[in-house]
């Protein structure tokens, strides 16, 4: 069976933002949030309790500066593929945390159940108001075209 | 809760099972409900658009129940220090997830007892999401 061909659709132009870090994002842990989250999920570990002015660690994820603005969207449809969280220390509530984000990687990948894709990795590092290390995140999209994941099923 | 200490966990260990049931609302209200989100998270017919079968439960929820659940297992004096997680098939909204676990290893590093744990989401007895977890734990006193 011929192999299937298809044409990359990554360009230089795409290429040329691996490794550009963005200007800081500014966030603030707010306590709505942060309670919205807890509860949503049914947190009931003492030490996000009301009143101690501690967040979980996942509330970090829900906010924003998370993906970098430069990062392409290549095909249309996106599904979250692999992530990972690192965490130097609690994150408290009011504070405000600087995020600094990059695409780290762009792939290609023909198979599977949506039929080319394109893995894009980015990662974002969290920094406390005095500098010190918060968080890091990577996280793996998978860009696809919804069109072709149905014409293979 | 109760609390771990390094001193009782040994490779091979299992945590206790957990069941969790994701719907739209649970997944609209995490991000909350004045913020953008992707339209499949609450709308089942665009997550079917998407090809994913139904409303997709997002990412960044299942994570945070991985986090939770080992939280809880861990106790109020562990520290999760690290997560990671491979969303291998999507979930969609009412479908059970069960998460379950087992201790891989445990090692003391730079002064600190590290607990490295294989967690998974089951969805119908198939593996939806693949993490690794490092915790830390502290000593019996």
């Amino acid at each position: 069976m011929p192999e299937e061909e298809i044409q990359s659709k990554i360009t230089d132009e795409h290429r040329a933002v691996i490794g550009v870090k963005s200007e800081p994002v500014t966030i603030t842990v707010n306590e709505e949030d942060a309670r919205r989250m807890r509860d949503v999920i049914g947190d009931t570990d003492p030490r996000y309790a009301d009143g101690t002015g501690i967040a979980a660690p996942y509330v970090i994820a829900g906010f924003g500066g998370g993906r970098p603005r430069s990062m392409p969207f290549i095909l249309p449809g996106g599904l979250l593929t692999q992530q990972e969280w690192k965490f130097s220390r609690p994150i408290r509530i009011g504070e405000t945390l600087s995020a600094v984000s990059q695409v780290t990687d762009i792939r290609e990948r023909l198979g599977g159940r949506y039929g080319y894709t394109i893995l894009m990795t980015s990662s974002t590092d969290y920094f406390g108001a005095d500098g010190e290390h918060v968080a890091a995140n990577m996280t793996t999209i998978s860009q696809f075209d919804p069109a072709m994941a149905k014409a293979r099923e | 809760m109760n609390q771990l200490y390094y001193d009782d966990v040994n490779v091979n260990d299992e945590i206790p099972t957990s069941e969790k049931m994701p719907t739209e609302d649970l997944a609209v209200d995490f991000f909350g409900r004045d913020n953008p989100t992707n339209p499949a998270f609450a709308d089942a017919e665009a997550g079917k658009r998407m090809g994913v079968g139904g409303a997709l439960v997002p990412g960044l929820l299942k994570l945070s129940w991985i986090t939770q659940y080992v939280s809880d297992w861990a106790g109020t004096e562990s520290h999760v220090n690290n997560i990671r997680a491979a969303y291998r098939r999507p979930d969609i909204a009412h479908r059970a997830l069960t998460l379950s676990g087992r201790v891989v290893d445990k090692r003391q590093e730079n002064g600190k007892n590290i607990v490295e744990l294989e967690v998974m989401t089951l969805a119908e007895g198939e593996p939806s999401v693949r993490g690794n977890v490092t915790v830390e734990l502290p000593t019996r006193p």
